[in-house]
């Protein structure tokens, strides 16, 4: 039961830098959300300027409509992380209120040891801790998992802003505000990268 | 870890004040807790807050098997009465909380289930201890607007929350009230403030007045006893509460 014990409360401090960790890329995560809502709307400005640009912006009209799926996509992608994160900040925060009435259920113990009925709460505890630890390792996997298909999918919105930025310098007339369009998609894109990468290096993931 | 003394012992009818708590942080207001036992079951009034529970816990084991503890009496839903609930059900998920019907849908914010709570009506109830019967004794708006006492017939010894205490300095440590003049200049400031209703504390004086009580055990500070219960009684029904000086 002491070995049991020494392990509740090595691992006391470990939630509350979890939450703040998790807080943090939940914050991110909401920047990110914003951000996809911003390419959608800047997609459909796209689609509407290469039909008035018509022929000499087709090019340019196709890529507008994949980006615009792609922030479509993105928006879903973003909605499963944030649910994945919200069941992490509830097991944490379940697992912190955990600690805290274990830590006096510890000092119960020290007060008054070998009381059977104390003992058998301390085991049915340590029991429960080790299951929340199990379902947060599970959700930190799902969490990065998540993350990655996210980062691939930006990887691909990069591509298609960039070709956007090509396709632009055929618009003819149209080429300086395609180029505007693109020129901005480009740089949403490269946000949202950041701050996806940002989110991979997080140290959150470097538990089990 | 608190102390333990038994204030009143007929068999196995015993009155525990759980006291005094040298490791208690200053910060952290200072409870008296009590267990009543017989037949073998014990109740405890005025568990205690959250933080204190390791002290209480070991200090009350000490002295009876937790195990046979069938419930909690809360005189009312401050956190330094009964935020503890979860661990002692944690502990004994069978125990009881009798509390004023006004907060059984609020204290289970600090834990419990839907079987757990006892309502008390606002006229008050008979709570049976393996055949003691215990009194709760309506003390409404002393301080809380739900607020209960709890007499024994038997041992005359009435819990009486916070009506009675006192915010002693360290040097008056004492269990019992021993100069009541001394004594009561650390309780006046406390029920000014916090007792709200003049016409209430007149009821209750009334009432308890009327009661034939040896032993009169507050929340805080010390207990009163012998002559000193009167003195209290006639000391509060002549007091002004309600008083703020903002």
């Amino acid at each position: 039961m002491t070995t049991a014990l020494t392990t509740m409360s090595a691992k006391k401090p470990q939630a509350g830098v979890d939450l703040l960790r998790i807080v943090r890329i939940n914050e991110q995560i909401k920047r990110v959300v914003g951000v996809s809502f911003k390419i959608n709307i800047m997609a459909l400005n796209a689609i509407f300027l290469a039909k008035r640009a018509g022929t000499a912006a087709r090019g340019f009209g196709v890529l507008s409509n994949e980006l615009r799926v792609f922030s479509q996509d993105l928006r879903t992608c973003m909605e499963s992380l944030t649910g994945l994160i919200h069941a992490c900040v509830n097991e944490v925060s379940v697992v912190l209120q955990d600690n805290r009435l274990a830590n006096l259920f510890d000092r119960a113990a020290e007060l008054a040891p070998q009381h059977p009925a104390l003992l058998a709460v301390l085991q049915r505890r340590s029991v429960e801790d080790e299951k929340h630890a199990l379902h947060l390792t599970k959700l930190r996997r799902q969490l990065k998992r998540a993350l990655e298909d996210a980062f691939q999918m930006v990887e691909l919105g990069g591509v298609l802003a960039k070709s956007a930025k090509i396709e632009a310098a055929y618009g003819q007339s149209f080429a300086a505000s395609l180029a505007q369009v693109s020129g901005e998609f480009d740089g949403v894109v490269e946000e949202i990268r950041g701050s996806l990468e940002s989110l991979r290096r997080s140290p959150f993931f470097a538990g089990n | 870890m608190k102390t333990t003394k038994t204030i009143f012992q007929d068999g196995n009818h015993k009155w525990v004040a759980i006291v005094r708590d040298p490791q208690k942080p200053n910060f952290i207001i200072d409870t008296n807790e009590y267990l009543v036992t017989h037949g073998g079951k014990g109740l405890v009034l005025d568990p205690g807050g959250v933080e204190i529970f390791p002290a209480v816990f070991s200090a009350l084991s000490a002295e009876f098997d937790p195990s046979a503890l069938t419930g909690v009496f809360a005189s009312h839903q401050d956190p330094d009465i009964c935020s503890s609930l979860a661990l002692w059900l944690e502990f004994n998920p069978g125990m009881r909380c009798y509390i004023s019907n006004l907060w059984v849908t609020f204290i289970p914010h600090f834990g419990g289930t839907a079987e757990t709570f006892i309502p008390i009506p606002d006229e008050g109830l008979d709570i049976s201890l393996e055949g003691l019967m215990l009194k709760a004794i309506p003390a409404h708006y002393l301080h809380s607007s739900g607020n209960f006492h709890l007499y024994d017939k038997v041992a005359k010894i009435l819990f009486s929350g916070d009506v009675g205490a006192a915010l002693l300095p360290a040097s008056m440590d004492g269990l019992f009230v021993e100069d009541f003049d001394a004594h009561i200049r650390h309780a006046e400031g406390f029920h000014k403030r916090w007792m709200g209703s003049n016409e209430a504390k007149r009821r209750w004086c009334e009432r308890v007045g009327q009661m034939d009580i040896d032993m009169l055990c507050p929340q805080h500070g010390a207990i009163y006893r012998g002559a000193d219960v009167e003195r209290f009684i006639n000391w509060f029904d002549q007091l002004q509460v309600g008083i703020v000086s903002a």
